[in-house]
């Protein structure tokens, strides 16, 4: 048995090419899964338009349509990227006719193959600061119309159906209520800083046609209004130029920010709404 | 009955003249550069690169050429140009480096992939696929 020819593993003309490194595509169809930021970053000169809509909830019935006869909160939002794996954009927001600027990064983006070189996950940093532009007679100061979000996304592309997304996030707020604890003293009703996760995923359907899941959930602990979490279902359409997301869930507003510190629909009470996010892009 | 003939004539007249207005123009012969046709597709045979090539045909190519590449999509009769066969014999015979230059550069309503599907694998994916039209 020892005297047989060793084989080496050199010789072995017939073994397969390595697979060349790159990073893995289209792990979500958009930057947007529901109410949450995808890990997606659009690639160099992509400008995106951003249309969001949030009804009302729909638990009254026929009084205002299911909803869709409530009032509702739109977002414009407008996105550029002026360089590979960075996204840069402005929004404006009809609930506190709220602007926001904001930024993403792709950090890191999941690679095929394994091995040396390779990532598992993709790493995507999002933040924004916003900015509640009502009539100043609502604020003692500047500063108080100003409100912050961060949040790092952390995705995996399982397979060409299934795609998984971790989110931990921290908002911040400058300013918050205020009541007195006692006599001339006042006490804040809650923290200014909030930690939330966002868990998300996709399975597409058909090559066009995905289910979209988002569950947000809230970490801090406040002394009072403690936000609700979000359970979010919905369906996606994409083409070369767009996304259709449809959905139902709890956040009504479109600001990630007052989402994670003030919802306060409850969706063990049904307090469930309907909204849309539709995006357009165009490649310069 | 002289002018029911007249009636129905000018009618069919009329009937043709609607239809010559909604046939698709004629195709001008797209030359390819013969650098670009002689291009070697890296990635033939690949069953990946084919799956690859299927996602990207369902989202920027089928509107217009059709799920089975028969020129028969939901814009199709938008386009003042129709979008070909692809499984026709004189799609087939082009070269995959010919195929690539017209997925990637475009012409009139097909518009330019350059800076939408900007790595050259994911258009010889696309070739791939479109190979497999029957």
């Amino acid at each position: 048995m020892f005297l047989m020819n060793p084989a080496y593993s050199q010789d072995d003309s017939t073994a397969p090419e390595p697979v060349k490194i790159k990073p893995v595509k289209n792990t979500f169809e958009s930057i947007w899964i529901i109410d949450n930021q995808t890990v997606m970053v659009p690639i160099k000169g992509t400008f995106e338009m951003d249309f969001q809509h949030r009804f009302g909830v729909w638990k009254n019935g026929y009084d205002d349509f299911f909803g869709l006869f409530a009032s509702s909160n739109i977002r414009l939002g407008f996105n550029y990227a002026p360089i590979d794996k960075l996204f840069v954009g402005v929004g404006i927001t009809k609930y506190k006719m709220t602007w926001d600027a904001n930024v993403k990064y792709a950090i890191l983006q999941q690679t095929n193959g394994k091995g040396k070189g390779t990532y598992p996950v993709s790493i995507t940093y999002y933040g924004n600061a916003a900015i509640d532009t009502r009539p100043a007679d609502n604020f003692l100061h500047f500063s108080d119309r100003l409100f912050f979000f961060n949040q790092i996304l952390i995705a995996r592309k399982i397979n060409e159906k299934i795609s998984v997304q971790l989110a931990p996030s921290h908002s911040h707020t400058n300013v918050v209520n205020g009541y007195y604890s006692e006599p001339g003293k006042v006490s804040q009703e809650r923290k200014h800083d909030h930690f939330a996760v966002a868990l998300s995923g996709r399975y597409k359907l058909k090559e066009n046609l995905t289910l979209l899941a988002n569950y947000d959930q809230p970490i801090t602990k406040h002394k009072s209004g403690n936000p609700n979490p979000n359970i979010a279902l919905g369906l996606e359409i994409s083409t070369s130029a767009h996304a259709f997301q449809f959905f139902a869930g709890n956040y009504y507003f479109l600001s990630p920010q007052q989402n994670n510190m003030y919802n306060n629909n409850d969706y063990t009470k049904g307090e469930f709404l309907i909204g849309f996010n539709i995006t357009r892009l165009w490649n310069y | 009955m002289n002018s029911k003939i007249s009636i129905t004539f000018c009618l069919m007249a009329f009937a043709a003249l609607i239809m010559s207005f909604t046939f698709h123009s004629k195709q001008d012969p797209w030359v390819v550069p013969e650098k670009n046709a002689k291009m070697v597709n890296p990635l033939k045979g690949d069953a990946s690169s084919v799956s690859a090539g299927k996602s990207l045909w369902a989202k920027h190519c089928q509107s217009c050429h059709g799920k089975q590449g028969k020129g028969d999509g939901s814009k199709a009769a938008t386009l003042k140009t129709k979008p070909g066969d692809f499984t026709s014999a004189a799609f087939k015979g082009q070269s995959d480096g010919a195929i690539f230059y017209k997925s990637s550069e475009g012409r009139k309503d097909m518009p330019s992939f350059k800076k939408k599907i900007p790595d050259h694998d994911d258009v010889w994916s696309l070739v791939n696929y479109m190979r497999t039209f029957k």
